[in-house]
């Protein structure tokens, strides 16, 4: 009992940041209709900028996590206004910007690995090697630091959307996009600010990720392929969504490569043939859309 | 003989006559460059004529590939029946894969054969002696067939047939009925259904047709390194090949196959410059073109060549 409460733990970790790239995902989706397989490699950039600013800067952690997601963050509106908008301008085809920002999702790789080389880095855990236990659930400080930022970050990023007037500008525009640019609402500015939030959730991503695992330039797309199954898993048409999938997906991975009578390796398939079965049975996935039936 | 007829036949002969002249290093290079160029040829039927965005196009490749080399050297098929084998193998699996994936809504598509593709691969790496894990299958090679030897320009001149024998299945579909009918699915799929065009049976039938002749394409390579290994299965290769047929221009046979030669030389060329970071230029190149190009170098192409002809014509 006690090595499956341990077992939790971490696939709280884990599903933790792969719901985080899922939210990634989702908040630019919802109001523009694109999927950026990019955001991996945003939360490698958000690993990267934690090398730099944290491992070899020195900075504490309270002053370098924000700069790390404010650094993402501003490459995603860079991206969003140097390669995006000039396609939804000219009305390009709806796949031209998901297919830049496969161009984009090299580039970014690319420069990372000629600037910081092809080796392993790595980012201190910021509270230590510390094993800490809360009632029954045993796991490192990072575990736990990872479960309660992405709580808040869940929790704010619902506010947001559910509680304020910009939140509400990003609803409009996900549902109806022209009605909302007669209602006022600046679609150039909300779809900018969405990539800007998604670079600066999925740079959280990583940034909480690279205490865990060594930093690699190639460490992007597998974190894209979880957090879009994720997605896919939860339904893209919530917030909670993002969550949910991504704690299942953690769940199923885990549970297989721990328990199931087969090789590790052969586990890796587990998450992907649940992301089949979850194609084929439920394509909208678990949560719907408000509104949807 | 006919101006087209004419075409073909030089064409077919440059091809040979490359075949028969490299040898070493741009032997290998050229058989390399002609395989590529029969997947972007089918690549872009699947992506660009029938609009359907699937990442399991070099799975199939590779089951092709690993296909006809586990039939014959771990279960001992004789050759051509191994062939077979692996083009019905990946006609199968094929099928399998498009019935339910061709019913899914854009990019669920590429999710649920990005999903496939990855599987593929962890079974390539899991599989022990059948697949050889992470170094694969090596040491094997063709038998000598009708006295003919199966190694060097002989072998080349195997696959210059096996790229004609793509293009013309993909060209004589894309003439057809069958052609039209995946363009006008691709452009409106709701008109395409009150047009008459059984929608599920066209998909399914473009996914199966592009996939094996993958698989084809496939059992080509196995033989040409008489070395098969699950990286040149994975996903980057599907990028690079994704990359090829947009460049070259989507959705134009003679892009995809401008967009395999250039996109694969480039490296032959550029790796003397800038080392491995050529990949940075594909990436910028990727997102210029289509900024800047979306009808790919061969809308280029045609530009230059129309105002050429203007220019001829008004002098």
């Amino acid at each position: 009992m006690a090595d499956f409460l341990e077992l939790m733990v971490s696939v709280g970790e884990a599903g933790s940041i792969y719901a985080l790239v899922a939210l990634a995902y989702q908040v630019v989706l919802r109001p523009t209709g694109i999927i950026n397989f990019a955001v991996g490699e945003w939360a490698a950039l958000g690993a990267f900028a934690a090398v730099s600013f944290i491992t070899w800067w020195k900075l504490p952690l309270i002053a370098g996590l924000p700069l790390c997601i404010a650094v993402v963050g501003a490459v995603g509106w860079i991206t969003e206004v140097l390669t995006v908008q000039p396609l939804l301008k000219r009305e390009a085809p709806e796949l031209s910007p998901v297919l830049t920002l496969l161009g984009m999702l090299i580039i970014y790789r690319e420069t990372v690995s000629s600037v910081y080389g092809v080796d392993n880095l790595f980012v201190p855990m910021p509270f230590g090697f510390g094993r800490i236990e809360i009632g029954p659930f045993a796991g490192t400080s990072q575990s736990f630091f990872i479960l309660l930022v992405s709580a808040i970050t869940f929790f704010l990023i619902w506010l947001f959307f559910e509680r304020t007037v910009w939140g509400k500008a990003f609803q409009a525009v996900a549902i109806n996009r022209t009605a909302a640019a007669v209602l006022g609402i600046n679609l150039r500015l909300v779809t900018a600010l969405s990539f800007a939030l998604g670079g600066g959730i999925a740079g959280l991503a990583g940034v909480l990720q690279a205490p865990i695992t060594s930093v690699h330039f190639l460490m992007g797309l597998p974190l894209a392929i979880k957090g879009f199954s994720a997605l896919v898993i939860g339904g893209v048409g919530r917030i909670e969504g993002a969550l949910l999938g991504g704690l299942l997906l953690a769940f199923v991975e885990k549970i297989t490569i721990r328990y199931a009578p087969i090789p590790s390796g052969m586990a890796l398939g587990a998450p992907f043939l649940l992301l089949i079965l979850f194609l084929l049975m439920r394509p909208s996935g678990l949560m719907r859309a408000r509104g949807e039936q | 003989m006919s101006k087209a007829g004419l075409s073909w036949v030089m064409g077919i002969a440059l091809l040979v006559v490359l075949a028969l002249s490299l040898d070493g290093y741009a032997g290998d290079l050229y058989r390399k460059l002609l395989l590529t160029a029969a997947l972007c040829l089918s690549f872009n039927y699947l992506f660009g004529i029938s609009g359907q965005l699937a990442f399991s196009h070099i799975a199939f490749y590779g089951i092709g590939a690993y296909g006809v080399v586990i039939l014959t050297y771990k279960v001992g098929l004789p050759l051509p029946l191994a062939i077979v084998g692996a083009v019905v193998v990946c006609g199968l699996l094929s099928f399998v894969v498009a019935v339910p994936a061709t019913r899914l809504k854009g990019f669920y598509l590429a999710l649920a054969t990005l999903a496939f593709a990855q599987l593929f691969n962890v079974l390539l790496l899991q599989g022990g002696d059948v697949t050889g894990g992470p170094e694969g299958i090596s040491g094997f090679s063709a038998k000598d067939y009708f006295g003919l030897p199966s190694t060097g320009s002989a072998y080349t001149v195997v696959i210059v047939m096996i790229l004609i024998f793509t293009f013309t299945v993909l060209l004589l579909l894309d003439q057809s009925w069958f052609g039209r009918a995946c363009r006008a699915i691709r452009d409106n799929e709701a008109a395409a259904e009150a047009m008459g065009i059984n929608i599920f049976r066209t998909k399914v039938a473009a996914f199966m047709i592009s996939s094996t002749l993958a698989g084809v394409a496939g059992i080509a390579y196995a033989f040409a390194d008489n070395y098969v290994n699950p990286i040149v299965f994975s996903l980057e290769p599907l990028f690079l090949l994704l990359f090829m047929v947009i460049v070259g221009g989507t959705g134009r046979h003679a892009g995809a196959i401008l967009g395999a030669v250039v996109l694969f030389l480039a490296p032959e060329v550029l790796e003397a410059w800038v080392g491995r970071h050529y990949l940075l230029g594909f990436g910028l190149i990727m997102v210029l073109v289509i900024l800047f190009l979306p009808t790919g170098l061969i809308g280029l192409v045609d530009r230059i060549n129309s105002t050429f002809w203007t220019k001829a014509v008004n002098r």
